[in-house]
């Protein structure tokens, strides 16, 4: 492990600006969020976390996945893959492990995304980690830390006179060698600095395991929790896990005379209500319950069903706790689920 | 050269037959307008009105009957309260508040109709194209790379 | 006697008596955030608290409540409450008259539980330091929230039950806004509004929070979340967001009560209340007429006065 002095760090990211596309922490009119940035000046050190996890950098809002030209009799599709590189810096443990997961599902399971695919290819992803967890942090539950470097291709950790940097890939490492960071040696080798690295540590949490929620399919538990839910869709969007889309063909304006359109692919959420109506306007999630139900019972049951990696679809992050407007807690369900299952 | 492109929405009863009314006296007005019959001005609705800036014309112009004269009693009276409404909302947003305009033809009155369409297009190409349809490609942060997959007959006629 | 005991009391009496099915109100969660509270059993009552956190606008969840045709809930229709209790301030009163006037309920179904509310707390229904200061121009840091500061009713305009003491300088009057942004935009030229609004709407993420916590908002499709795609796109554009957000801000024109609920709980903080307040000053200019007041109809959907 090395060390590198704070200004050898923000010069080494000014010049990563320059060459590719530096994704950072960034506050954008008082909110902070992963954006491009232009210089090392831009970034924010201190932070619990971002509004929204990187998740956006490999499977945007909105993305076009191919477009369609009727030019005469004749059909013309074109495909639009994503190109170029991207570093995001600042990227905590719980955000990565998210992308785990993603990857276990878009990449790993077969027919493999090419668009999500090809964005992670290209990105390389620099960690810092966390000194204190946040008030709604529960990493540790889950498996994850503050300080966890698994996920990473380069971790960071911030220490009193600069950072000390772990090289976790062999892209971190091809990183550091295409772009050269002036590093010392540290005294300690790896565990006796992780051990040493402190950082306060959240109670943990018990987290119900994945039989332990179908069985409480009829619970009006969930009807009670849900009846303050707005039914937006804050805690999906905020979620590094959270991968539901939508498809459409929409209309293009082009004025080449050719009949333009394209095919997008954008965020969905099960919590609206007219996500699982079908043809014919059946809804079997019609009750907010029952929505609500299925968004905890997607993360802790189907998911490691499901995935490869077995895991809950949760990083422990907290964000959806922040962000949901009427309160509506994951801790609160899950200590529900183990209170009921005893 | 920028041609503006106006949308007119029109009334059935009085305005779209003010432009019939015009057309047959030869009056001449500009080729910009591009003439869309709707059963009332009432049915005009603020979707409709910003889904056809959306689309990228460049001034909206709505036709409706004079106050009282409305086929369907009060149907103008609605448009008479809301479009100024949707006007102070769209200029607080950035859109000139001149390229949406509200008038009222009566179906004799072709020569007013024609003076209104020229009016306005004149003032809309004063005020040059209008910015307020963005340009989108969903990148935010990486570039896009094309790559032509198919070319299919098609099976179904053009 | 604090405003928490008497509402504990009403509710108490009103489920015992079985007056009400359900009264809705507010509690505090674990993490001491004050959030709703939907409470059936007389026992439960201890639950209802009153603070200068209860920043929501409970009437949102009148319409599935009240009305067995909304009633998307687990329960089946016979199950549905047919009579519910509502905490509610000043504001959210105004709410309750708009709603009245358009049908989505009977009088007779409500109870209403009006608090003279002496101002929620600006930072109300939020954790703790995750959110930052909105940057708009504001003369000093408010401690209330903005909506409070301008609130010219203060007591509930309709309810059954009054809790607090009416204030000896009670105001009436239209609109006045408190803080300088509504101007500093009127200052603007079209060009610097556009830029604007639309580095605004960048941040967008529609995820429908705004809508969701708005009474008024309450179309069983919402014009802009069409299978279809119709009057807007459904990628989540410029475009797309700048339409949805003036088109929703145009059909509350005139029943919009300025609560600001659809600020509070839009996790990237764009001021969308502005456009709504924009609309509020021009209708009570134009119409004179001031959303909530009365169980009439608004402007846009009645025929012009003599004039």
């Amino acid at each position: 492990m090395k060390m590198t002095a704070p200004e050898g760090l923000a010069v080494w990211l000014d010049r990563l600006a320059q060459e590719v596309n530096l994704i950072a922490p960034r506050e954008i009119d008082g909110v902070l969020l992963y954006r491009p940035v232009r210089n090392s000046g831009e970034i924010v050190w201190e932070f619990t976390r971002p509004l929204l996890s990187i998740k956006e950098a490999f499977f945007p809002a909105t993305e076009r996945l191919l477009t369609i030209e009727k030019i005469g009799q004749q059909i013309k599709l074109t495909e639009t893959l994503p190109k170029g590189e991207q570093v995001i810096f600042g990227v905590r443990p719980c955000d990565a492990r998210g992308i785990k997961m993603l990857e276990a599902l878009f990449t790993d399971t077969e027919p493999s995304d090419p668009y999500f695919t090809q964005r992670r290819e290209n990105t390389t992803l620099i960690g810092l980690a966390c000194r204190t967890m946040g008030a709604t942090c529960f990493c540790t539950s889950l498996g994850g830390a503050p300080d966890d470097p698994g996920d990473m291709d380069v971790m960071l950790y911030e220490v009193e006179n600069g950072f000390v940097i772990q090289v976790m890939t062999e892209k971190g490492q091809a990183l550091l060698s295409r772009f050269s960071l002036e590093t010392d040696d540290i005294s300690e080798n790896e565990s006796e600095f992780r051990a040493s690295y402190l950082c306060e540590q959240a109670e943990r949490i018990v987290i119900p395991e994945m039989n332990a929620w179908a069985v409480k399919f009829d619970d009006p538990y969930w009807e009670q929790v849900s009846e303050r839910c707005l039914s937006c869709r804050i805690c999906a969007y905020v979620c590094p896990t959270c991968r539901c889309f939508d498809v459409r063909d929409e209309d293009l304006l082009s004025g080449n005379g050719h009949n333009q359109s394209e095919r997008i692919r954008c965020w969905d959420s099960c919590a609206r209500e007219a996500y699982r109506r079908i043809a014919g306007g059946h809804n079997p999630r019609q009750a907010k319950g029952q929505r609500l139900r299925n968004r905890f019972l997607c993360k802790f049951d189907y998911y490691p069903r499901q995935s490869a990696l077995g895991t809950a679809a949760c990083t422990g992050c907290g964000r959806c706790i922040d962000a949901c407007p009427v309160n509506i807690d994951i801790t609160e369900v899950m200590q529900h689920i183990v209170e009921v299952s005893q | 050269m920028y041609e503006p492109r106006i949308i007119g929405y029109l009334c059935t009863w009085c305005s779209y037959t003010g432009a019939d009314t015009a057309g047959i006296a030869r009056l001449k007005y500009p080729a910009n307008l591009r003439a869309m019959r709707v059963p009332c001005s009432g049915r005009v609705s603020p979707e409709l009105i910003m889904r056809t800036f959306d689309q990228g014309a460049d001034g909206v112009l709505v036709l409706a009957c004079h106050i009282g004269e409305c086929h369907y009693d009060s149907g103008n009276h609605r448009t008479a309260k809301r479009l100024p409404v949707l006007q102070t909302l769209m200029a607080f947003t950035g859109l000139e508040p001149e390229r949406l305009r509200l008038d009222w033809v009566s179906a004799s009155e072709g020569e007013r109709f024609a003076r209104i369409v020229n009016e306005f297009t004149e003032a809309v190409r004063a005020l040059g194209p209008c910015h307020w349809r963005q340009k989108e490609n969903w990148v935010r942060y990486l570039d896009l790379q094309t790559k032509t997959i198919e070319i299919l007959p098609s099976e179904v006629g053009g | 006697m604090s405003y928490t005991y008497e509402i504990q009391t009403k509710a108490r009496s009103l489920l015992e008596s079985k007056q009400v099915d359900c009264v809705i109100g507010y509690e505090i969660g674990p993490r001491g955030r004050t959030r709703p509270a939907f409470i059936y059993q007389p026992e439960e009552v201890e639950r209802l608290v009153w603070n200068q956190a209860c920043t929501h606008n409970l009437t949102i969840y009148l319409k599935e409540q009240l009305d067995p045709q909304q009633s998307g809930r687990l329960k089946t229709k016979e199950q549905t409450p047919r009579h519910a209790a509502v905490v509610v301030k000043a504001c959210d009163s105004r709410a309750v008259n708009v709603l009245l006037a358009e049908n989505h309920f009977g009088r007779e179904q409500l109870h209403v539980i009006g608090v003279v509310c002496d101002g929620i707390h600006e930072g109300a229904g939020e954790v703790g330091n995750q959110r930052s200061v909105r940057q708009f121009p504001a003369a000093d840091p408010p401690q209330f929230q903005a909506r409070c500061q301008r609130c010219i009713e203060r007591v509930p305009v309709v309810f059954d039950t009054f809790i607090g003491e009416r204030p000896s300088n009670q105001k009436s009057g239209m609109y006045e806004n408190v803080l300088d942004d509504l101007d500093c935009l009127q200052a603007m030229t079209p060009t610097e509004r556009t830029d604007f609004w639309l580095s605004q709407f960048d941040r967008c993420i529609r995820c429908y929070a705004c809508r969701q916590a708005c009474p008024m908002c309450s179309c069983p499709t919402c014009l802009y979340e069409r299978d279809d795609s119709l009057w807007v796109g459904m990628g989540i554009g410029l475009n797309e967001k700048r339409t949805f957000h003036l088109g929703r801000a145009f059909h509350l024109a005139g029943r919009c009560i300025g609560c600001d609920e659809c600020e509070r709980v839009c996790p990237m903080d764009i001021p969308i209340s502005l456009l709504n307040r924009r609309l509020i000053q021009e209708v009570e200019t134009v119409f004179g007429y001031r959303a909530g007041m009365a169980q009439v109809p608004p402007p846009f959907v009645t025929v012009l006065s003599d004039r």
